[in-house]
């Protein structure tokens, strides 16, 4: 809903139709990145305006460098690459609407591509989720801090309640 | 010498026991380690090994199981359980397979049978001449007592003292003509089974009853061919109940280590619900363990495998 602010002591208004002009409602349907995704001709709607979201997200909330849009022919959909600062590796990103469905195939062709791979999942309210996928065997990172060895303290404590 | 391995199948009443010959482990013919046998009693459709050696030879093998009796000593509790063993059903595939790879053996299993049932029966026949030597020279020996019991009550008895040259010659006869029955032998009757080397006509009878190889659901085979690859790269394997996966690899003994990764068995085309893919692989970054996404890519193709990790971009 548009608020209109009006102030009295000075000659400037903004008035609805100006804001309209400013910030039209449908925004994204003249985003040049947008129009760019459109022209990938992606049939899949909801996939193309997921991939816009992602998109925005990259660049403007998280600043990553060089992102471009290109379309994956075998999958028809519209993947992102970029780098996450300077002179770091490129990366692929699959953004999908969480409705869809995912196989371990495309998953394939994607990482074929010779990049490392984010899934990205967008939900109905624009949240994202970002999931890393590699081939092959990765090695979860060892537990943090410190572990100690209670030794038999445990042990002997269960005892003492018997 | 090189131990013949021989793969025996045994049943009871109401039960039928597959036996599978373990592969040694070494490639080249040439030198083999003694090959265990791992006795395996189907239930139903569960598979289950009941003794030590076999649960312990399953182990070298690969193949972890599950223990799933109580301990006598320690009834009412789910902490700590004993045997039998039992094994999933891609862990009792896994070990016939290694029987079937060593079926060209028992070809010539006939051959060293009879020669084995030749030598027990040596033996066994060794065993009961010496047997029997050993029991007739108790048996005099007892009558020789016996003897002088009788002659020295007689000699206090009678009063009258007999020369003693008597009591010896009577010894003497008794040496030279004492005989010792062979039906008065005494023979042991073994309860416990010394072997499996038993029953041998009934293999031939049972080889063919193996567990259903006709219908195999295809999930079954994937998770088949998922796990016998996981295995060849050396990973032990358990069920992943708990963490809503296939299978937890890990990269040792499961009792020296902790899980790396939850295998989660796909087919490659099969189409998996996105929230079920975050889902997973939340779940997995809060346990420490990498959510490892397993497809068989057909039936003599590599699995593919992708892993997948909290990208921690919040």
């Amino acid at each position: 809903m548009n608020e209109v602010t009006e102030m009295t002591e000075s000659t400037d208004t903004l008035c609805i139709d100006d804001v309209d002009d400013l910030f039209p409602h449908n925004w994204i349907l003249h985003h040049p990145m947008y129009l760019r995704m459109q022209s990938l001709d992606v049939e899949d709607g909801a996939q193309v305006h997921a991939a816009f979201l992602v998109y925005m997200d990259l660049t403007e909330v998280r600043h990553w460098k060089d992102v471009s849009s290109l379309k994956c022919p075998e999958l028809q959909v519209v993947l992102l690459e970029g780098r996450e600062k300077e002179g770091a590796p490129m990366q692929s990103i699959l953004p999908l609407p969480v409705h869809q469905y995912l196989n371990h195939k495309s998953v394939r062709t994607v990482l074929g591509r010779g990049f490392p791979v984010l899934l990205c999942v967008v939900a109905s309210d624009s949240t994202l989720v970002y999931q890393r996928m590699t081939d092959g065997f990765v090695t979860p990172d060892p537990p943090a801090g410190q572990i100690q060895d209670h030794g038999r303290r445990q042990h002997r404590k269960r005892h003492q309640q018997h | 010498m090189d131990a013949t391995p021989t793969a025996e199948l045994t049943s009871t009443p109401g039960q039928h026991v597959v036996e599978p010959l373990q592969d040694g482990g070494g490639g080249d013919g040439t030198s083999r380690r003694p090959h265990p046998l791992i006795g395996i009693h189907l239930c139903g459709s569960t598979a289950l090994v009941w003794r030590t050696a076999d649960v312990k030879a399953a182990r070298e093998a690969g193949v972890v199981g599950s223990l799933v009796g109580a301990l006598p000593r320690q009834p009412r509790q789910n902490g700590r359980l004993g045997r039998p063993l039992q094994l999933g059903q891609e862990e009792l595939r896994l070990l016939l397979e290694k029987q079937a790879s060593g079926d060209d053996l028992e070809s010539s299993a006939p051959n060293s049978e009879g020669e084995v049932q030749q030598a027990q029966t040596e033996c066994y026949e060794e065993e009961q001449r010496s047997s029997f030597e050993a029991q007739s020279i108790l048996a005099l020996e007892e009558r020789k007592s016996a003897l002088l019991r009788a002659m020295g009550g007689a000699k206090q008895g009678g009063g009258t003292s007999q020369p003693d040259g008597g009591v010896s010659g009577r010894l003497e006869v008794l040496d030279q003509s004492f005989v010792f029955p062979r039906s008065a032998v005494a023979v042991q009757l073994r309860t416990a089974r010394a072997g499996l080397s038993h029953c041998s006509d009934e293999r031939t009878l049972l080889s063919s009853a193996q567990p259903g190889s006709s219908q195999r659901a295809p999930r079954s085979e994937s998770r088949f061919q998922v796990f016998r690859d996981l295995r060849q790269r050396g990973y032990y394997i358990t069920s992943a109940g708990k963490f809503g996966g296939d299978f937890l690899v890990y990269p040792g003994d499961p009792l020296r280590f902790h899980a790396h990764f939850i295998a989660v068995c796909v087919a490659l085309d099969e189409q998996l619900p996105l929230v079920d893919v975050l889902a997973v692989a939340r779940l997995g970054s809060n346990v420490k363990k990498t959510v490892l996404l397993c497809s068989p890519g057909g039936p003599a193709a590599p699995v593919h495998y992708t892993s997948l990790q909290w990208s921690g971009m919040v």
